[in-house]
């Protein structure tokens, strides 16, 4: 028996910044007093001292030979060590000694060699491995640097519990489950304070002055020193309870749920141990801000599986192949977009069996093919040189994948692949009218717009965008839709995405019939001469669309290319032509938001507002955070914060119910030009309420950008409410 | 199998409402000696510890230690369905997926009997630490419970103090300052009125408050309560049972936050 209890202290140290727990504190009792808190002997007889720990074999050598001091110590290391050095089945040749030299040093451990630690088949993966990843990934920008961790990473996974993987790969990409499944977190910020406080025994006051400081309540967790000790140290956090303890989090629902939530998050809270809290905390928030790309993940996710395989196999693999599976797992993923899915099938059929084992199917929502902006139609032509293309409107609505199950099931998925079947139940019961008897199963890629059935014309998005969103009953539905199908995926059982666009145009046009109102084909024209597509364009602005969508209609290039945004697609818009509302706006800033990650110590977005000299008051308009350099933001900083003010003007007019109210309100000093992708209806923004007149909601700009400070404009000279109410009434379709 | 009579319903009413907002699901562990225990809330702050020893029941077998892992709050609802004078009567089988509760009301003959869904309960038995207190107090429940409300509602923590004088409790807030001494006394008629005070060496130590008006809702239990304090070890709050105990650690505040 080597550890003598020196090293217990030293032990103790290491954890210094975690919470003090029972034992620990109990420590300075001893020394008074002779009695250790953690006896073998239970005081109770039913009351064992068996922590799930002491099964280990380790604990065991070290209960057997030293009673003495075994229990509290063993605790320690179980704490300390990484999940695979405890094996001494594994491990044979690591010694007690050994153990209690990489106890003490978990932190070095972790830096020198991150994912070095294999644990045994079976054994969940400690969550500390995982956040000791992410530490180092948010410590480095270099792309394959990152990579290489979490290819190294995943590789221990799969060689030590390959289960495991894709909850451990929807961690790293910080979500729970596939998007059409919809499973999210919606964790408010205030809930993850209170949990942060009652677990810290920190007051509300106290952290928010923390998080303001630091602008990462990740961060604010892992240093908000602990006012309130713990009995016994809980359980090490392992990746599988952290994520099923998410997931319960985002599907608990009902009364009481948040109650619920809060509980879990302080549980875990609880558990947390170093850099675990403040990734923890980020994972709950929905953004880890490591500067991890899901594509990294995806070529990490492909390294590591070409590796293991080479392991297991014993042959080597070119590291071509490594390019060659990153493809397949992409291509796999665009047509599955579901991890579970594709790691289950990479671990029983190996990469290379991708594509034979996990295509198309109806029911998986596919990410959609997107094009590529242009600005003129001369840019078209160049592309399309000598090929054969076509022009099909650009619909302004949702774009919407239905799928028909072979049993008769519809589904209706969005751009983001997320269920919208609730949303839409009038499209579910469209198909029936215009699918054609013989087609049994299909995908078809289209785009929901509004309809207004009076006058069989097409309604701007703003309208469509007030459609109820849950709950829909097909009875109650003011606004009609109409489906305008332009391309088919799957029919029938077979996939299309290989098959040209000219084919899938015939087969969809085979497959379904037009029903005025509710179904019709994308309108198109094909032709290569620049007066055609002039006219073409005009009369598709004038038919209330966005634009035209250019496409390549013939040969091996006109397939479709899930989730590319590809140049075989290019999309012609009109506003990126005539460059959105002619004239900018000049608006005045009332008020701002704190910054947060990379904007810490700045105003993170401002809220905008315009002059209404008839009532003398200012009128809010939009938060923009878009168009600033670092420096820029700086010096707004510096020129702003001295014209803070303690609560808004009384001619300020908000929208005081709205969580849109910035955190710090200003004098209105400064006036601003912004430049915005056009103007609708909110019921946030107050600007121009009275002239537009509906129901008290204002006029908003969608998409502003800060372009410059006009300094030769007085606040009193920005952009009346009147001129914002007659830009909005003057844009087309409205 | 397990079968265990009660009297009186009234018992096990008062120690489920009194751990229910400290614990949501937890193991009763059966065994030939009797009923026990033992929970912590969330943060691992709080720890509940009961002993039901058999003798506190009419009636009471197990032949098997069984443990039946029980959401507390759905025990809740089931024993409200329970008069307080009703004879209560628990059973469970060996591997048990269901606990009964049957109430009995001799006076109108009514009989009724709930099944109790069990899960399972992922906890560690943690061994609680046999301390050498420094200082005990007793006191009357009533005075304990008063004290921890009225300061609650100045503060969340509290700082109890003991000395050879007495035992001090006092809070500072936002809106104001409170504390209340109390010094030993003997009542010889009326004995659970009495303050006793065991002092080996004196003790501060800060608790947060919720947890004690938490530990509070036993005060039906029993007609007095001691504190123990030591050190830095956790503050044990005792309420006698007819046969066994509630017992409640809480884990003391540590240093001052110095933005506070």
């Amino acid at each position: 028996m080597i550890i003598a209890s020196d090293d217990e202290d030293e032990l103790d140290n290491s954890t210094s910044s975690s919470p003090k727990t029972f034992k620990s504190s109990s420590k300075s009792s001893r020394k008074n007093s002779p009695k250790r808190i953690a006896k073998v002997e239970p005081p109770v007889p039913s009351l064992q001292l068996s922590t799930s720990t002491s099964k280990r074999p380790s604990e065991d050598i070290i209960n057997s030979k030293d009673i003495e001091d075994s229990s509290t110590l063993s605790e320690d290391i179980s704490d300390q060590i990484p999940e695979g050095y405890r094996d001494s089945d594994s491990e044979p040749d690591v010694s007690v000694s050994e153990i209690a030299e990489i106890a003490k040093l978990p932190h070095e451990l972790a830096n020198k060699c991150p994912f070095g630690p294999t644990w045994k088949k079976g054994q969940p993966i400690p969550y500390s491995s995982l956040t000791n990843v992410f530490e180092t990934i948010e410590g480095t920008t270099k792309r394959l640097e990152i990579i290489s961790y979490c290819a190294d990473f995943f590789l221990s996974v799969l060689r030590g519990n390959p289960q495991a993987l894709t909850k451990v790969t929807y961690l790293f990409i910080n979500r729970l489950g596939p998007d059409y499944e919809g499973i999210e977190l919606g964790l408010g910020e205030s809930i993850i304070l209170k949990a942060i406080a009652e677990s810290t025994g920190r007051t509300l006051a106290q952290l928010k002055l923390s998080y303001k400081e630091e602008g990462d309540l990740g961060t604010v967790a892992q240093i908000s020193r602990s006012t309130q000790s713990t009995m016994f140290k809980p359980q090490a956090l392992s990746v599988d309870n952290v994520f099923n303890d998410l997931k319960a989090i985002a599907t608990s629902t009902g009364s009481a749920s948040q109650t619920k939530k809060a509980n879990i998050i302080q549980r875990m809270l609880t558990s947390c141990q170093g850099n675990e809290a403040k990734f923890l905390i980020r994972s709950l928030e929905g953004k880890l801000r490591i500067g991890l790309a899901e594509k990294t993940v995806l070529i990490a996710l492909s390294q590591a599986f070409v590796s293991w395989e080479s392991e297991n196999s014993g042959k080597k693999f070119p590291s071509v192949s490594i390019v060659k599976g990153e493809e397949l797992i992409r291509d796999a993923f665009c047509q599955v977009p579901n991890y579970g899915v594709i790691i289950d099938t990479m671990i029983k059929y190996g990469i290379f069996g991708l594509p034979d084992h996990c295509t198309v199917s109806t029911g998986v929502p596919l990410k959609p093919m997107l094009a590529k902006p242009t600005h003129a139609i001369s840019e078209i032509l160049d592309r399309f040189q000598g090929e054969e293309f076509t022009c099909e409107y650009k619909y302004d609505g949702e774009r919407a994948q239905i799928h028909m199950l072979e049993n008769g099931e519809i589904h209706v998925y969005s751009r983001n692949t997320e269920n919208m079947s609730q949303k839409y139940p009038d499209i579910v019961e469209a198909v029936k009218v215009f699918n054609k008897p013989d087609t049994k199963s299909f995908i078809i890629d289209c785009e929901a717009v509004a309809w207004d059935q009076e006058t069989k014309k097409i309604l701007p998005f703003q309208v469509l965008s007030t459609r109820k969103r849950k709950d829909v009953e097909t009875g109650n539905i003011k606004i009609r839709v109409c489906v305008f199908g332009f391309d088919i995926l799957y029919f029938n059982g077979r996939s299309l995405l290989r098959s040209s666009l000219k084919e899938r145009r015939e087969v969809l046009k085979s497959a379904f019939q037009e029903v005025e109102g509710i179904f019709s084909f994308a309108k198109y024209v094909d032709s290569s001469f620049l007066e055609d597509i002039q006219v073409f364009l005009d009369k598709s602005v004038e038919d209330s669309c966005e634009g035209l969508m250019v496409k390549m209609l013939n040969g091996v290039e006109s397939g479709y290319e899930p989730s590319k945004r590809s140049r075989n697609w290019l999309k012609l818009k009109k506003d990126y032509i005539e460059g959105g509302v002619g004239d900018s706006i000049d608006l005045v800033v009332l008020g701002a938001y704190h910054g947060k990650g990379k904007r810490t110590s700045v105003y993170g977005g401002y809220l905008l507002g315009c002059y209404n000299p008839e009532t003398e008051e200012y009128e809010t308009a939009c938060k923009v955070g878009t168009g600033f350099s670092d420096a820029d933001l700086e010096s707004l900083y510096a020129k702003l914060h001295p014209t803070e003010i303690d609560r808004p003007r009384s001619y300020f007019v908000y929208n005081s119910a709205s969580n849109t109210q910035p955190d710090v309100w200003f004098d209105p000093t400064m006036v601003w030009e912004v430049k915005t992708a056009d103007l609708s209806i909110s019921p946030i923004y107050t600007a121009a309420a009275s002239f537009v007149g509906k129901n008290g909601k204002g006029v908003s700009l969608r998409f502003p950008r800060f372009i410059r400070i006009r300094d030769d404009k007085d606040v009193t000279d920005s952009t009346s409410s009147e001129q914002i109410a007659e830009f909005y009434s003057s844009q087309v379709n409205i | 199998m397990l079968e265990a009579k009660l009297e009186q319903a009234a018992l096990l009413k008062r120690i489920v409402d009194s751990i229910r907002d400290i614990v949501q699901d937890c193991n009763f562990e059966c065994s030939e000696s009797g009923l026990s225990l033992q929970a912590m809330d969330n943060s691992h702050i709080a720890l509940v510890s009961l002993l039901l020893g058999k003798d506190g029941f009419t009636d009471y077998r197990c032949d098997r230690s069984i443990s039946l892992g029980v959401n507390v709050g759905a025990l809740t609802k089931i024993l409200k369905c329970g008069g307080n004078d009703d004879v209560l009567t628990l059973r469970a089988e060996d591997k048990p997926s269901v606990l009964s509760v049957m109430f009995e009301d001799s006076i109108q003959d009514r009989i009724s009997e709930y099944n109790l869904k069990l899960m399972d309960v992922d906890q560690e038995h943690m061994g609680i630490p046999d301390t050498e207190y420094s200082a005990s107090v007793t006191m009357p429940t009533a005075e304990f419970q008063r004290i921890a409300r009225d300061l609650h509602t100045l503060s969340d923590s509290v700082e109890i103090d003991v000395n050879k004088e007495g035992i001090t409790f006092s809070c500072d807030g936002d809106i104001g300052a409170g504390s209340i001494v109390l010094k030993p006394s003997s009542n010889i008629d009326r004995p659970e009125q009495s303050i006793n005070v065991e002092i080996v060496e004196p003790v501060t130590l800060s608790f947060n408050l919720k947890y004690l008006n938490h530990f509070c809702k036993a005060s039906g239990l029993s007609n007095q309560v001691t504190l123990r304090l030591s050190g830095e070890a956790p503050l044990l709050v005792e309420y006698k049972l007819p046969n066994g105990f509630i017992r409640f650690f809480l884990a003391p505040k540590i240093g001052d936050d110095e933005e506070a």
